[in-house]
């Protein structure tokens, strides 16, 4: 399958997944508050997130199985760049 | 951190649905009127104002770039390089915004407002550099098809290092100030780096979500980030960007620039005056 429509597959499952979880969320966070609520909106923010990390992996993979390393490694270090802030966010929230 | 009532989520909801279709309709992301609404009119801290309006920059990007993957108007190599760019600088400005004052943010946004205002006032006319179709795109250069003249549009990149300092620019002010970015890449892109408009605004629309992510994240961490509001928000500028582009075509650009030009300049007036108490 082409990368193209590889990452439009990726980012549209990833805005329906996201979404959904955060309009139900919101809605029964509205109602109730209970939380099965907060559960399912930040579900969503994590999906929300984890969309651009998931296409830029997809790239990634593909690029190694087309032998185009010159791609495969950039994608890798967007990659990187990523994870990094993911950790810079745990380290914060281990401060508070 | 604001409490969540049913009329602030519908107040938020209806700032993104107003906030998303201006930006489809300007061609920018709806985050430039967001977060001084948030911050000014409803008086969010600018950190929670600007880690809601990134996750509607997310939102926003994955939905456009879904509907546009498959038509070669992304160009996704030239992207995924620029990409090394912003987010690097997106994780500078999250990792930055954390220790730096709320005073200083807002003059700095005041200082982007303005800029964003003189961009597209300058801009009103809009020029495409365009080659032969035969022409060689080259690796980084690409070619689509334009539905209205019925034109393939062949293109080459130029100034590639231009093109690869103002990203790392724009990943920076966003995750600053909670913006795309894509104001500050897509003129670098067409004007000087040879890019038609419509592909560097369907490619920086692209890579905004991988910007946002970065600075997102770091928010997200810090508890900066209510997701009740942010999913408020997210859901109204999803409503907000399909209504712009779908009704889109009809508006005068011209005049509805002008305007908005307007509004940014009070924006910055307002950052400048909150920003020097």
């Amino acid at each position: 399958m082409k990368l193209e429509r590889r990452i439009g597959i990726v980012l549209r499952a990833g805005v329906v997944i996201s979404s959904a979880c955060l309009a139900v969320g919101l809605l029964l966070d509205l109602a109730t508050s209970a939380a099965l609520a907060a559960w399912l909106l930040n579900a969503g923010i994590v999906v929300l997130l984890a969309t651009p990390l998931a296409r830029v992996v997809v790239s990634t993979v593909q690029y190694v199985n087309q032998r185009d390393w010159r791609f495969a490694a950039l994608t890798f270090i967007v990659l990187l760049e990523l994870v990094a802030s993911a950790v810079a966010a745990l380290v914060f929230n281990r401060r508070i | 951190m604001p409490v969540v009532t049913a009329t602030l989520a519908l107040i938020i909801f209806a700032s993104g649905t107003v906030a998303g279709s201006l930006g489809a309709l300007l061609g920018l992301g709806g985050g430039v009127f967001l977060v001084p609404f948030l911050n000014l009119v409803i008086g969010f801290p600018f950190s929670v104002a600007a880690a809601i309006s990134l996750t509607t920059v997310i939102a926003t990007s994955s939905t456009v770039s879904a509907g546009r993957a498959g038509k070669q108007l992304i160009n996704m190599k030239l992207g995924m390089l620029l990409e090394v760019a912003t987010a690097a600088g997106s994780f500078l400005g999250g990792v930055t915004a954390q220790f730096v004052s709320q005073s200083v943010l807002q003059r700095l946004f005041g200082v982007v407002a303005v800029v964003v205002a003189l961009i597209m006032l300058s801009r009103l006319r809009r020029r495409n550099v365009i080659l032969d179709p035969a022409a060689d795109p080259g690796i980084l250069g690409g070619r689509y098809h334009e539905a209205e003249s019925g034109c393939t549009v062949t293109y080459r990149v130029k100034r590639l290092p231009l093109a690869i300092a103002a990203s790392f620019v724009a990943g920076n002010v966003s995750s600053l100030l909670g913006i795309g970015g894509g104001i500050i890449k897509v003129p670098v892109l067409n004007a000087w780096c040879g890019i038609p408009l419509r592909a560097a605004a369907a490619t920086s629309a692209f890579m905004i979500g991988v910007t946002a992510t970065a600075g997102a994240t770091i928010y997200y961490g810090h508890g900066q980030l209510q997701p009740a509001l942010a999913a408020a928000a997210c859901l109204g500028v999803q409503l907000g960007s399909w209504g712009g582009m779908k009704f889109g075509a009809a508006a005068s650009a011209k005049w509805l620039k002008i305007l908005m030009a307007a509004v940014l300049f009070i924006v910055a007036a307002m950052m400048f005056t909150r920003g020097g108490r």
